[in-house]
């Protein structure tokens, strides 16, 4: 079938994957040479978005985290000790960044709970989960099928794919670290969550996902 | 070393037998997981203009002045929201001047953004303590432009493109690191 090889491009080992270029990039930085920290921003920036997101932030204030997150890593070249981890420095400071911001927005709505016509029969929503993600604007029925099956996991399997799938696959042990997760079965490159995602997407159909 | 099946024409065949819980990724892990990418991004697309706003605010960081902080005298509304998606949230009303205050330490740099002729805009800025400053104007893929303030702390730029900006301000005297602003949205 075609496109099989395209779908995994760097699971054969001769490819670079996105922490490789982080790592690059971070070298380059520190030696004076910005052109592949930019490429890296271009390349990076939508796993933070989805990174921050996850963690219940709005958009507006995730713009800013991910702007900020990239500020960090400018700021702290110098100190960051190994540039292989730079990835996992990336997600790890952009989710601490989101816990700060969603604290702050928390702390803000808490001050407007004591207007009068907030009592605890109806308190104040706090913007701790996304909304729900609109699949609407999914139109292929096998996207749907695997965004309905991506539910059915445990929150943090969610996210965890929805990362992985963002970056490159042999990324899955920095992004699962990053986010708190070990890798599960030693030995497995895959981890849990996928298989178990796998084995939903079986019960579904016959479906060919190449 | 790489245990990938190779794709083989007997696709569904493979897919199948090869899915090990334990195992390593194949093909059709592969497969859903880029389809997976396509819906994360098309469920909550990454906003338009990020990227060049992070690139932009690593250019500004590189120049190691210190962040001052926004505060927002007249619009309340703007509460934890960062300068930026303060300023995105006023594009409705680009005609009205607008007034920002950004402090650090015993710094003050007050801003006013008005309408300028053919849909650019002006800046008018005064500075306390009043000092000899100058004030650089950064944009993105744009030269520097620098202004010197008047012994009041006073400054302008008088036709400015819109878009995103930061001011980065240092005593004439060279007393004091630079500051800059967070960057705003013109």
């Amino acid at each position: 079938m075609t496109g099989s090889r395209e779908a995994l491009p760097d699971v054969d080992g001769s490819g670079l994957t996105l922490g490789d270029r982080a790592a690059i990039a971070l070298t380059e930085y520190r030696a004076g040479n910005h052109q592949a920290l930019g490429d890296l921003v271009r390349e990076a920036t939508p796993l933070l978005w989805h990174t921050v997101r996850a963690q219940g932030v709005d958009r507006d204030a995730a713009d800013d985290v991910v702007q900020s997150t990239w500020v960090a890593l400018v700021r702290h070249a110098e100190s960051i000790a190994e540039p292989k981890a730079v990835l996992k420095w990336l997600l790890v400071t952009a989710k601490r960044a989101a816990w700060e911001a969603v604290r702050k927005h928390r702390d803000d709505e808490k001050r407007r709970t004591e207007l009068p016509d907030d009592s605890p029969e109806h308190p104040m929503a706090l913007p701790a989960n996304d909304p729900p993600p609109d699949a609407e604007v999914l139109r292929d029925e096998r996207d749907r099928i695997l965004w309905t099956s991506l539910q059915k996991l445990p929150g943090r399997c969610q996210e965890l794919l929805r990362l992985v799938s963002l970056a490159d696959r042999p990324d899955y042990r920095y992004i699962s670290a990053a986010i708190g997760m070990p890798m599960g079965s030693i030995g497995s490159t895959r981890g849990r969550c996928l298989a178990k995602l796998r084995t939903i997407l079986d019960e579904q159909g016959d479906f060919s996902w190449t | 070393m790489d245990l990938t099946p190779e794709p083989n024409q007997d696709d569904e065949a493979v897919g199948h037998l090869s899915f090990d819980p334990k195992g390593v990724l194949d093909a059709e892990d592969g497969a859903v997981l880029t389809r997976l990418a396509r819906a994360v991004g098309a469920v909550d697309p990454v906003p338009e203009g990020l990227v060049e706003r992070s690139l932009f605010a690593i250019t500004l960081a590189g120049l190691e002045a210190d962040m001052m902080e926004a505060v927002y005298l007249d619009a309340p509304l703007a509460g934890v929201r960062g300068a930026a998606a303060a300023a995105r949230a006023d594009d409705a009303a680009p005609a009205e001047a607008k007034t920002i205050t950004f402090t650090h330490d015993s710094l003050t740099v007050m801003i006013t953004l008005s309408p300028s002729a053919g849909g650019r805009v002006r800046i008018d800025g005064w500075a306390a303590p009043a000092a000899g400053l100058d004030v650089e104007l950064h944009r993105p893929g744009v030269d520097v432009v620098t202004t010197a303030s008047d012994e009041d702390g006073r400054f302008a730029f008088d036709s400015v493109e819109r878009g995103r900006a930061s001011l980065v301000v240092r005593r004439t005297d060279g007393g004091g690191g630079a500051v800059s602003t967070p960057i705003i949205e013109l």
